[in-house]
């Protein structure tokens, strides 16, 4: 198949960093993003796996980066910012629905 | 201090080394960022987790899906962006070699950009129709001559009276108009212009089926006598000689000093130059009288037809065939013999030229299969230095498919890249050679690209690429991984040579085929030039000039002008000898039957044919066409008449001719014309042809019908100058002699005799000079690729050598040994290419001329030059493999 038209799947933690990126807004680049999953999900990843996920989303064009400025706080570096494309919405919209209608009813099963 | 607030330096020299470069940026900035809030807090703790950070990062660096093409399939990975992925690597990496891509780009254009140029010519001329409407239905009738009196001639042009038979009988065509070319004098714009129209019969325009872009055409009853003073113009003549006015219906033109009223102007796609009765500047209506209808001996008009629709070309043939026979048996006397038959429009405008068509385009497709060939060996080259490259990503897991898909793609890019040149190449080349092509094939002025082009240079492209780059992808994906991977490894030699082998040994053998053609082609052009036309060319001026006949009515008047206009043009300085004639060597002309005294005319079948040319004084003399025995015409003879000598031969053999008597019955019955002298025989038709039998008469009737009926028109003569000096340069001082005798009269074609004898060999000009760029490229590119593949031989087995050397092996047993290695492949190459030219040559056996197409001395000469060419090749990797030192390669 050259072509897809199906909305993407997408991994759990490719779901955490997508969720990351759509709170932090303006604010999303890689070491935000890195404390936002630690401080929400505990998982204290490496920003190496940030990375690697961010590409690969973009590769699937669920995401689009820019370069901002460089900063002194980060010895003169430029930041790479990243936000969701429409099709990026749209699957993390599918897996937050997926998610939500499988756990419908088992809220008290799980506590 | 800010100082303590740095992240260890170590660990951030690692990180430098260690992550992409097109994330280290990021990824380093991040960290610091972070690393600095954290060192607020507790800078050990801060310090403890950069470490932890750096190393994971070191371990497993952020991978990016575009930097690492070969990995294994990442889930979600689909085959469009693997393909997109392959594309846009291998741009990065031709991008870093860029001189390998623009050479292999170059090559690809050549070879592609020739395809495009000789396939253009070959879709507009072959491929698309006609620019008529329904093209495909048009059709020219000819009759067919009796084979005893015209041998070898397969169609003659028609008579008037069997053509209204032929009209009124026939039930396979919608319609059929006769048609035929007269020369008018144009008058009332200053200066005279001599100009040829086609005067074409009722239906003519209906049959062609084009309207006309204002106005109308002509009506049924303007072919007619009374009614045919109408004209209809050209789109380029009604811009020239109107500047395109629109209100020309009721404006006139005055030819032949009468008044033609303008009709209509035909669109100009109706303009084709591709057909006589299509490429002229005006049409008038043939408007024959009944006496001229009548007319059934003499064949001088064409016939132009629209077949009903679903009958077949050699159906109606059948039925022309039939009605010929019934007018044979109606009318002996005048028709035995003669048949009919019908050709497509197409076929006789297109059919000379597409053997010679079809043969470039095989030559160029060798080329391009040879240009092929020598880019397979440039990516083996560069296979072998991307071997560890290639090693790495197959240790990193990509498949041998994804390899072999990753360095096609690359070969696709170069090839589309060398196939949007090639058809730049072939468009600018075109443009550059339309004038050029314009007199050596019909139809160059229709010559565009078209989508049919368009799609050709786009699939020979794919075509090449594939064919260039499936065979060093396959090999490279076969690379051994640890010799790869090992420093220095010692087997590069191994890599593909055999492959590499065996495209030399293709490229050889192509280029001898090549070789092959070109080289008869030339050979026949040699020929040619050396056949004795009878005459000689050089120093001879000739210019076409119109005689009015409405102004020099009686034959007396116009040969005392043309005699007074020969005296005159004696008179220029310069010029040794003038005279005149009605139709020049090597163009054709009259044929007629020819009676002599005291025999009785017989049925045309059996009453020989002559060439019959009418000259003035002076002629032979400005030629220099021997008088054998007897004299030359004077100024005073009348109705006499010089032979050549095949025409001597054929009519009276072995006994004398001079003083005997002649009639030619086409011209009249009862005029007889004595032999005077036998002279030389002349090539009249084609150089390339047995000589015809000529007889020149000299007289003072009035020899054409015109004249002779009263009708006006014009009388066209060629006059011949024998000059001491170039003869151009006489040019302007005779046609201001000419002028001198009559200021009205149009003089045209002023060119040498040896321009008209460049012009019949125009076709094999063309052929042979194509051909000869192609094998020139199939040398030039089989020499490089003997080269490349030799000096990569030598390199690769320096270390063999070197040892060689050092065991005492001299000098010229090295050198020895690469020329062997390098000859045995060109070798092998020469026999096979041999022996497909021999093959081959069945295919231009009818485009040669004085040589056959399997003539062994060309084959000798064409196998010994390239095996020269080869030698020269291999000379540079010997010399370069006799100096290799010993100590320095063992010591490597």
């Amino acid at each position: 198949m050259w072509f897809k038209s199906k909305t993407a799947v997408l991994g759990d933690f490719e779901q955490l960093v997508l969720f990351g990126v759509l709170r932090l807004g303006e604010d999303a680049y890689g070491a935000a993003i890195r404390q936002q999953i630690h401080a929400r999900s505990g998982r204290d990843v490496s920003i190496n796996a940030v990375y690697t996920t961010l590409d690969r989303l973009e590769g699937k064009r669920l995401l689009r980066s820019w370069t901002g400025d460089p900063t002194p706080q980060r010895g003169g570096r430029r930041r790479k910012h990243y936000a969701l494309t429409p099709p990026g919405i749209a699957a993390l919209r599918h897996a937050y629905h997926s998610v939500i209608s499988m756990a419908e009813g088992l809220e008290q099963r799980l506590k | 201090m800010t100082a303590v607030l740095h992240p260890p330096r170590l660990a951030l020299r690692l990180l430098a080394r260690r992550l992409p470069a097109d994330w280290r940026e990021f990824v380093i900035g991040d960290l610091e960022e972070e690393f600095s809030v954290r060192a607020s807090a507790s800078v050990p703790a801060a310090r403890r987790w950069f470490w932890r950070q750096t190393l994971r990062c070191i371990l497993r660096p952020p991978r990016s899906a575009q930097a690492y093409p070969y990995s294994t399939f990442s889930p979600g990975d689909s085959s469009m962006r693997t393909l997109l992925g392959d594309i846009s690597y291998g741009l990065r990496v031709l991008r870093r070699s860029p001189s390998f891509a623009l050479a292999v780009i170059g090559v690809f254009a050549l070879g592609i950009g020739a395809n495009t140029a000789i396939f253009t010519i070959v879709d507009t001329v072959l491929l698309r129709p006609l620019p008529f409407n329904d093209s495909d239905r048009l059709v020219r009738l000819f009759h067919v001559p009796p084979q005893s009196t015209f041998p070898g001639m397969k169609t003659f042009s028609v008579s008037p009276a069997n053509f209204y038979d032929w009209q009124r009988q026939a039930h396979s065509f919608d319609a059929m108009a006769i048609y035929r070319f007269r020369e008018f004098a144009l008058t009332g714009s200053g200066s005279t212009e001599s100009i040829v129209a086609a005067a074409v019969g009722r239906g003519f325009f209906d049959i062609v089926g084009t309207r006309p872009a204002l106005g109308r055409t002509f009506l049924d009853e303007e072919d007619s006598p009374a009614r045919g003073h109408v004209v209809i113009l050209s789109d380029g003549f009604w811009k020239s000689h109107f500047g395109g006015a629109s209100d020309i219906a009721g404006r006139t033109l005055t030819l032949d000093g009468a008044a033609y009223d303008i009709v209509g102007v035909m669109p100009a796609s109706f303009s084709s130059r591709a057909w006589g009765a299509t490429a002229r500047d005006i049409w008038v209506p043939l408007a024959y009288t009944d006496a001229q209808k009548a007319v059934r001996d003499n064949h001088n008009d064409q016939v132009v037809a629209r077949l009903r629709p679903g009958v077949t070309i050699a159906q109606a043939d059948a039925e022309m065939q039939a009605i010929s026979r019934r007018l044979e048996a109606a009318y002996p006397q005048q028709n035995a013999g003669w048949g009919a038959t019908v050709i497509s429009l197409r076929e006789l405008i297109v059919g000379d030229i597409r053997l010679s068509l079809v043969m470039l385009l095989s030559a160029v497709a060798l080329v391009l299969l040879i240009a092929c060939a020598n880019v397979g060996n440039l990516l083996f080259a560069r296979a072998l230095a991307r071997r560890k490259e290639i090693a790495i990503r197959s240790a990193l897991g990509a498949a041998r498919s994804r390899v072999f898909r990753q360095l096609l793609a690359e070969t696709l890019l170069l090839a589309s890249a060398g196939g949007a040149l090639g058809l730049f190449l072939a468009h600018e080349g075109l443009a550059a050679g339309a004038t050029l092509l314009a007199d050596r094939i019909p139809r160059a002025d229709e010559l565009s690209i078209d989508w049919r082009v368009v799609l050709f240079v786009i699939g020979v492209s794919l075509l090449t690429g594939v064919l260039a780059g499936t065979l060093p992808a396959l090999r490279a994906g076969r690379t051994d991984l640890n010799e790869a991977l090992k420093e220095g490894g010692r087997h590069d030699s191994a890599v593909g040579v055999r492959t590499r082998r065996v495209l030399i040994v293709c490229e050889v053998a192509l280029s001898v085929v090549l070789l092959m053609g070109a080289a008869l082609m030339i050979r026949t052009l040699v020929n040619i030039r050396n056949v004795n036309p009878g005459f000689e060319p050089d120093g001879v001026l000739t210019m076409r000039v119109s005689v009015s006949t409405t102004r020099y009515h009686s034959g007396e008047q116009m040969y005392d002008l043309l005699d007074r206009t020969l005296a005159e043009l004696r008179a220029v300085p310069g010029v040794q000898a003038a005279g005149a004639i009605d139709d020049l060597p090597v163009t054709g002309g009259s044929v007629q039957p020819i009676v002599l005294e005291g025999h009785t005319e017989l049925l045309p079948k059996d009453q020989p044919t002559v060439n019959v040319r009418t000259i003035r004084p002076g002629y032979l003399a400005a030629m220099r066409v021997p008088v054998l025995r007897g004299r030359d015409i004077n100024d005073g003879d009348d109705d006499v008449m010089l032979v050549s000598q095949a025409t001597a031969k054929l009519l009276w053999g072995n006994e004398d001719p001079i003083g005997r008597r002649v009639s030619l019955p086409l011209e009249s019955k009862d005029t007889m014309l004595q032999v005077i002298g036998i002279v030389g025989d002349v090539k009249q038709s084609d150089l390339t042809e047995p000589v015809n039998p000529t007889v020149y008469q000299a007289t003072r009737r009035p020899v054409t019908e015109s004249i002779r009926e009263g009708s006006g028109g014009s009388y066209g003569l060629a006059l011949v100058l024998r000059s001491a000096v170039p003869p151009l340069s006489v040019a302007p001082a005779a046609v201001a002699a000419v002028h001198r005798v009559d200021a009205a009269m149009p003089v045209d074609d002023v060119k040498t005799m040896a321009t008209i004898l460049d012009e019949t060999t125009t076709a094999q000009r063309f052929s042979a000079a194509l051909l000869g760029v192609f094998a020139a490229v199939a040398l030039l590119l089989a020499s490089v690729g003997i080269y490349s593949v030799l000096s990569y031989i030598v390199r690769g087995r320096s270390r063999e050598i070197g040892i060689r050397t050092a065991l005492g092996a001299s000098t010229s047993a090295v050198v020895r040994m690469v020329i062997l290695e390098g000859m045995a492949p060109a070798a092998i190459g020469i026999a096979i290419g041999a022996g497909a030219a021999l093959l081959s040559g069945r295919l231009i056996e009818k485009l040669v001329f004085g040589v056959s197409a399997s003539d062994p001395l060309t084959l000798a000469m064409v196998t010994g030059s390239l095996a020269a060419v080869a030698l020269l090749a291999t000379l540079i990797p010997a010399y370069r493999a006799s100096r290799v030192d010993p100590i320095a390669v063992l010591r490597a």
